[in-house]
């Protein structure tokens, strides 16, 4: 299951910003959340999944990256 | 020269966030000061603000501002809408001069306590300029964006730079006063290391604070934010502005002496400069909302300080430290005791200097004991803050 509704969910609960204003495919920096305050983001991401996201991954700009990101790493704690 | 005008006031304060409100409650002798932190050893009390960060911040303009920088941004708002419409000036003509003691102390006590994820806005949440950047991005002011650390002259010393660049016609307008939030546990504990915070029995914190009694033990802690709108007279009149008050004198002075011990001499150099520049004499001036820290030696240097500066005249000066009733807001001490000053003279009233039963025979002082006392004749008050590093700041306000 994608773990892109929850992302969704977290960004509207941290920032305010509402899920039908982002687009999945949009630019998160764009939005107005600056590299900084994307890295808290990640960290509440990483917190609320129990997983890290690897290093690699630092330069993703949209949510449904994040998504595909997210899915992986929870597949790979599962198997 | 120029006289410079306060056309505008705004207060995030431990008695609210209208000035005349909070006045009123000052006039009345509430304290704003409670029980803080149970979890602690030693009791601990503190005057802080009821705010609401959600009007007027969205979450995501949250993102990396500390409390301290929330006040400024609201306190500054409001002295600009307080100003009016027309205060408006051109962006670069616009100067912001903000005081800060500490700068961002929650989120320090965040990180520490983060285990490990510090957040990696902590140190533009810390900076103790933020707020001054903060207030300048919300009112798109251009012009100078400067931030004092004079600990607790922080505020004072900032009015008074502010009031110089108005008269010198380097801006048009300016927001100037300060802001502090610095009421976490480990800042307290170092407070009460200090050894000059009040102590008090249980139930009585609201009193804890009682400068110049005989029964005096030390300040407490308070937070918020406090800010003036401050224009040359000529451009304040052509714009049909309502004036508070005329700040007419500013002094500044250091004991260069020591770090944390008060000096008589530092003082009376900052006050005489003060009423040289407001081009008064000392029996000119009816009001004093002194420092007035309730510390065991400072109030007798300050008391001493007066004395001095006043002679004869001493006792037809009413003196008065509402830091009894509101806190040491440190950095925004002096911008949010102008304000009371100016509210003072503004409206003939004095607010009391609280919780003196029986005033130190080392303090001589002309106290302002009552609750509700008038002064018709008032035209023109000072308010002073010492500050830890031994600068000394007065500030002088005329009637208009």
């Amino acid at each position: 299951m994608s773990s892109l509704k929850a992302l969704q969910d977290l960004i509207h609960e941290k920032y305010g910003i509402d899920p039908s204003t982002l687009d999945p495919h949009a630019s998160i920096r764009a939005a107005g959340i600056d590299s900084l305050a994307l890295v808290e983001y990640l960290f509440e991401v990483e917190d609320r999944f129990g997983i890290s996201v690897p290093e690699e991954h630092s330069g993703i700009d949209t949510l449904a990256e994040l998504a595909a990101v997210v899915d992986n790493a929870r597949a790979s704690q599962t198997a | 020269m120029m006289p410079v005008w306060v056309t505008g006031i705004g207060v995030i304060a431990p008695h609210g966030d209208h000035p005349e409100t909070m006045f009123a409650s000052l006039m009345r002798g509430e304290s704003a000061v409670r029980p803080v932190f149970p979890e602690l050893p030693k009791p601990a009390a503190a005057a802080l603000v009821a705010f609401d960060e959600s009007a007027w911040f969205t979450k995501l303009q949250l993102a990396g501002v500390d409390r301290v920088s929330q006040l400024a941004v609201a306190a500054a708002d409001r002295a600009m809408k307080d100003a009016g419409a027309g205060a408006a000036a051109d962006p670069e003509r616009i100067g912001i001069y903000v005081g800060c003691g500490m700068g961002g102390a929650a989120a320090l006590d965040h990180a520490y306590r983060a285990g490990g994820r510090v957040p990696p806005l902590t140190i533009p949440a810390f900076m103790p300029n933020a707020p001054a950047a903060h207030v300048a991005m919300r009112q798109a002011a251009r012009g100078p964006v400067l931030t004092y650390s004079v600990a607790c002259a922080s505020s004072a010393v900032a009015l008074a730079e502010a009031a110089k660049a108005v008269q010198r016609g380097e801006v048009d307008l300016v927001i100037a006063g300060g802001s502090e939030a610095l009421i976490v546990p480990g800042v307290m504990l170092a407070w009460q290391a200090m050894q000059t915070l009040a102590s008090f029995a249980p139930g009585e914190a609201a009193a804890a604070c009682r400068p110049f009694a005989t029964d005096r033990s030390g300040f407490v802690l308070g937070e918020g934010a406090a800010f003036m709108v401050l224009e040359g007279a000529s451009r304040a009149r052509g714009r049909g502005a309502k004036a508070y008050a005329e700040l007419a004198g500013w002094g500044i002075s250091c004991d260069a002496t020591h770090l944390t011990k008060p000096d008589a001499a530092g003082q009376q150099r900052a006050l005489r400069q003060a009423l040289r520049g407001a081009g008064l004499a000392p029996a000119d001036v009816g009001y004093c909302n002194a420092h007035g820290t309730a510390t065991k030696l400072g109030d007798i240097v300050e008391s001493e300080a007066l004395a001095g500066i006043w002679g004869d005249d001493l006792d037809a000066l009413r003196v008065s430290s509402t830091k009894a009733l509101h806190g040491h807001l440190l950095g925004a001490a002096g911008a949010l005791e102008a304000v009371v000053s100016v509210l003072a003279l503004h409206q003939r009233r004095l607010p009391p200097n609280a919780h003196c039963r029986a005033i130190d025979p080392a303090c001589r002082l002309n106290l302002v004991r009552e609750t509700g006392v008038p002064a018709p004749a008032l035209q023109a008050a000072i308010s002073s803050s010492f500050a830890f590093g031994g600068t000394n700041s007065a500030l002088v306000f005329k009637r208009v």
